[in-house]
C-alpha cells in the first residue's frame, strides 16, 4: 500500500522535527536533520513509484548530494565550534547575533 | 497500463502467487517500518552522539531495504553506499575526532518536557499531513494490478541515467557547482588559520 509508505515518511519527518527542538547536542540536532531529508527522499521515491516515473527517484538523488554538501559544511562549522568554545551546545551558537 | 508493468498472463496460479508476493512484501515493510522508527527514536533519545549515529545507522540500512520494496534500484545502493556509507561514516570519523566525553555533552535538564511539548504540537500537523496524503488520489489501492514491483528495468542505473540527464541536466550542474563551493567552504572555514588573522 503506497499509504503506508507515506505514513511512514510523515511519522519520520516528525521525529526528526522532534530531535531538533528538544534535543541540545549539535551532532542530534544535525543529525535530525539529515532524518527529515531522509524522510523527504521517502516520500519522493513512494510517489514515483506511484506514478510509475523515475524523476522522484532523480530528485531524492538530488537531495542527497544537498545532504552531503551540508554536512561538509555544518561539519566544518561544529569542528570551529569545539576549537574555539570547546562545547557541543546549540545555545552557543546565540554568539552569532549581530 | 505502461511499459514498465511485465506482462503477466492472469491465470489462477499467476494470482495466488501475486497475492503471496503481495503479502510477503507487506511484511517486509512493516518489518523495515519498525526497525527505522526505532532507529530515529534511539537518536532523539540516546544522550551521547556515537550511539545516536549509531542507531541512525540502523534507520538508513532499513531506508534502503525500502526503497528496494518500493523497486527503486539505483536508489537502494546510493542510499547505501552514499548515505550509510560516505556521509554517515563522515559524521562518526568527526565524533570519534573531536574524542567526547560525558563532561563535555551540554546538560540538557528539560529534555522530557521539551518532548512532551513538541509531541503536543507535532501531532496535529502529522495528522493534517496524513489527512492530505489520504485524500492524494490512488494512495489507497494496492500497488498496480496484483503486482507489488515493477519489472522491466523500472529504477536501473540506465533507465535513471537516462531520466537524469535528459530531464534533470540543469539542476545536475546546479548540484555539481554546489558540491563545488561546499568543498571549497569546508577548506575555507575547518582549515588551518595564518597566525594574526
Amino acid at each position: 500500500m503506497i499509504l503506508n509508505y507515506l505514513t511512514l515518511s510523515i511519522i519520520l519527518f516528525c521525529l526528526g522535527i522532534l530531535g531538533v527542538i528538544s534535543r541540545r547536542n549539535v551532532f542530534t540536532v544535525f543529525m535530525s536533520i539529515e532524518l527529515m531529508l531522509n524522510a523527504a527522499n521517502l516520500a519522493f521515491i513512494t510517489f514515483s513509484r506511484l506514478h510509475v516515473s523515475m524523476d522522484g527517484q532523480v530528485l531524492a538523488m538530488m537531495v542527497i548530494a544537498v545532504a552531503a554538501a551540508e554536512a561538509s559544511l555544518a561539519l566544518a562549522v561544529v569542528i570551529l565550534l569545539h576549537k574555539h568554545k570547546g562545547v557541543l551546545d546549540t545555545n552557543i551558537f546565540s554568539l552569532l547575533k549581530g | 497500463m505502461n511499459c514498465w508493468q511485465p506482462r503477466v498472463r492472469l491465470t489462477k496460479k499467476n494470482i495466488r502467487k501475486g497475492a503471496l508476493d503481495i503479502m510477503f512484501a507487506e511484511w517486509l515493510f512493516f518489518g523495515l517500518a519498525a526497525l527505522s522508527v526505532l532507529g530515529a527514536i534511539g537518536l532523539i533519545l540516546f544522550r551521547h552522539p556515537m550511539n545516536g549515529a549509531m542507531s541512525f545507522v540502523v534507520t538508513l540500512i532499513s531506508l534502503a531495504g525500502l526503497y528496494a520494496l518500493l523497486s527503486a534500484k539505483l536508489m537502494f545502493a546510493v542510499q547505501l553506499i552514499v548515505y550509510a556509507g560516505a556521509i554517515m561514516s563522515l559524521i562518526i570519523f568527526i565524533i570519534m575526532f573531536l574524542n567526547i566525553q560525558n563532561s563535555d555533552l551540554p546538560v540538557e535538564r528539560g529534555k522530557g518536557i521539551f518532548l512532551v511539548g513538541g509531541a503536543v504540537v507535532i501531532a496535529p500537523i502529522a495528522m493534517f499531513l496524513y489527512k492530505i496524503m489520504r485524500s492524494l488520489p490512488g494512495t489507497r489501492n494496492v500497488m498496480g494490478d496484483n503486482t507489488y514491483f515493477v519489472g522491466n528495468g523500472f529504477g536501473d542505473v540506465k533507465e535513471v541515467g537516462l531520466i537524469l540527464f535528459n530531464h534533470w541536466l540543469l539542476p545536475f550542474e546546479i548540484i555539481s557547482i554546489l558540491l563545488l563551493i561546499a568543498l571549497v567552504g569546508a577548506v575555507i572555514m575547518a582549515g588551518k588559520r595564518e597566525a594574526g588573522k
